[in-house]
C-alpha cells in the first residue's frame, strides 16, 4: 500500500518539476525546480520500485545504490551549473543578489 | 494486476514529462537553460530505465542506469566548467 503512495508522490513531483521548468522566468528558478523536484521524484519512484518488485536482495541493493548516487550527484551538478551560469553572465531577475554581495 | 498497471502508468508519465522538458532544450533563451533541461531529461531517462528493468524483469538494465547517471554527472560538470571558461566572450 505504501508503495502506491510513494509512486504517486514521485509522479506528481516529476510533473510539477516539468511545469516549473516550463513556466519559471529565470535560469536559477528553473534550476531550483529541476534540482529539488527531480531528485525527490526519482528517489520516491525508485523506493517504490524496491517495495514493488520480487527479486533477490542483490538487485534491491543495486536499486538502493542508484538512489544513493542520485541523492549525491544531482545536487552537486545543479550547484556547478548555477555557479557556471553566474560566471557565464546570466544575471538573476531578483532584488537581492547575495552572490554579488559576497564576491564583488 | 494492479501493480503492473501502476508501473506502466509511471513509464508513460515519465515519457510525457521528458517531452515537456524537451521544449526548454529546443527553445531555451540562453545556454544554461538548455543545460538545465538536458540534466533533467537524463535523470528522467535513468528512472525510465529502472522502471523498464522492473517491468520486463531483466535486472541487468540497472547497471546501465547507474553508468548513465555517472556519465551525466561528469558531463554536467564539464559543461559547467565550459560555461565558466566562456565568461566574457559573448
Amino acid at each position: 500500500m505504501i508503495e502506491v503512495f510513494l509512486m504517486l508522490f514521485g509522479e506528481a513531483v516529476m510533473v510539477f518539476g516539468a511545469l516549473g521548468i516550463l513556466r519559471f522566468p529565470d535560469v536559477y528558478t528553473r534550476l531550483h525546480a529541476a534540482s529539488k523536484c527531480d531528485t525527490g521524484g526519482a528517489m520516491g519512484i525508485i523506493l517504490a520500485l524496491i517495495l514493488i518488485m520480487d527479486a533477490p536482495a542483490v538487485v534491491r541493493a543495486k536499486f538502493l545504490v542508484l538512489a544513493f548516487l542520485i541523492a549525491m550527484i544531482n545536487p552537486m551538478v545543479s550547484h556547478a551549473i548555477a555557479r557556471g551560469a553566474y560566471k557565464y553572465g546570466v544575471k538573476p531577475k531578483v532584488v537581492v543578489d547575495m552572490y554579488a554581495w559576497d564576491n564583488p | 494486476m494492479a501493480q503492473e498497471s501502476l508501473l506502466v502508468s509511471a513509464f508513460y508519465v515519465l515519457i510525457f514529462t521528458a517531452l515537456l522538458v524537451t521544449y526548454r532544450v529546443l527553445r531555451g533563451p540562453t545556454l544554461p537553460d538548455r543545460i538545465v533541461g538536458l540534466n533533467t531529461i537524463t535523470t528522467k531517462v535513468v528512472v525510465i530505465i529502472a522502471v523498464v528493468s522492473v517491468i520486463r524483469r531483466e535486472y541487468y538494465l540497472i547497471d546501465l542506469a547507474i553508468v548513465l547517471l555517472m556519465v551525466n554527472s561528469v558531463g554536467g560538470l564539464i559543461l559547467a566548467k565550459y560555461m565558466e571558461r566562456r565568461a566574457g566572450h559573448d
